[in-house]
């Protein structure tokens, strides 16, 4: 039998990150295809599409992998392209 | 061989932008024009499907033989997603890319779906039962502050509220399957998480002042 879970600082930072302003999943899949190929393309992303990616790892996910199909496709790094995506949705850029 | 098939840039892996536009076209023609366009937006949703399922892979997701079997069915949903809402489409990027997102969302949503299902994950309502600090930060003020979460998560947080943190934020459940899990959507429990972790970033507020949240938004940030 498992133990209950017990808080760590990770969690309490889950639990209480700003998701300000906010921005529904629905709203990101709408979005997704668009901002994806602007990413590419070399433009930045609204603050609200990378706020919802930060405290949403579903969308998350399924945004990295659109990215990097469409840099596969694009013939270019997709290691970079992706380690690109990341710093600009869960790093401090 | 289909149109799509033959164009050289879909041999290299690349719907260039004439062929994406040319394939929505097909698609709104008419008898064996539309089959054979079908035919070809199944050929493109089945690869972003298994695209996406290489993806887990390269995290770990188990190799056996139901992968194809996620693949086409995947597949199979994201066509008809696609064809049913067609007339949706804006044009605000490649149709194709447009589309991909369908493919991807069926195969991640899936995918997440049929791991945590063989896991045996519990979301039953449980209450965190004591803070701890059981991560390699030993600093004062961050224990002080998962106190304070803890505590404001059993004051603060409607019992469906906590129910879902717990899940989400604690146990790290994906947030579809929680949704399935609930009878609700995943785009339900977001909202219902980012209530939530505006009341708890309230109540740290309240109880310890901005100066508090400041300090572990700085934390976060490095």
């Amino acid at each position: 039998m498992s133990s209950p879970p017990r808080l760590s600082l990770t969690a309490a930072h889950e639990l209480t990150l700003d998701t300000d302003p906010y921005l529904s999943c629905d709203d990101c899949f709408d979005q997704v295809d668009q901002v994806c190929e602007n990413l590419l393309a070399g433009q930045t992303m609204p603050r609200a599409f990378v706020v919802h990616l930060r405290a949403c790892p579903a969308c998350l996910e399924e945004a990295e992998s659109l990215v990097a199909l469409l840099a596969d496709e694009d013939g270019r790094d997709v290691a970079a392209t992706v380690q690109h995506f990341e710093d600009l949705t869960l790093g401090t850029t | 061989m289909s149109e799509l098939e033959a164009d050289p840039e879909v041999v290299r892996g690349n719907v260039g932008v004439a062929a994406s536009a040319d394939l929505f076209a097909r698609l709104h023609g008419s008898g064996s024009e539309r089959e054979d366009a079908i035919q070809d937006l199944h050929a493109l949703m089945l690869r972003a499907s298994r695209h996406q399922l290489g993806r887990l892979m390269a995290s770990g997701y188990r190799d056996d033989a139901r992968r194809e079997e996620i693949a086409y069915s995947a597949a199979d949903e994201a066509t008809m997603l696609v064809l049913d809402r067609l007339d949706t489409f804006e044009g605000r990027s490649r149709f194709t890319t447009w589309a991909y997102k369908f493919a991807i969302l069926q195969t991640a949503t899936e995918s997440r779906r049929l791991a945590w299902r063989e896991g045996q994950v519990s979301i039953e309502v449980h209450d965190v039962t004591e803070a701890v600090a059981g991560t390699p930060e030993r600093d004062l003020e961050e224990r002080h502050f998962v106190r304070v979460v803890f505590d404001a998560m059993n004051t603060e947080l409607t019992a469906h509220q906590r129910e879902v943190m717990v899940a989400v934020a604690v146990d790290g459940v994906p947030t579809d399957v929680v949704a399935e899990r609930l009878g609700t959507t995943r785009n339900a429990i977001y909202k219902v998480m980012h209530d939530a972790r505006r009341r708890l970033r309230r109540a740290v507020v309240d109880r310890e002042g901005a100066e508090m949240m400041e300090l572990i938004e700085a934390g976060r940030a490095t």
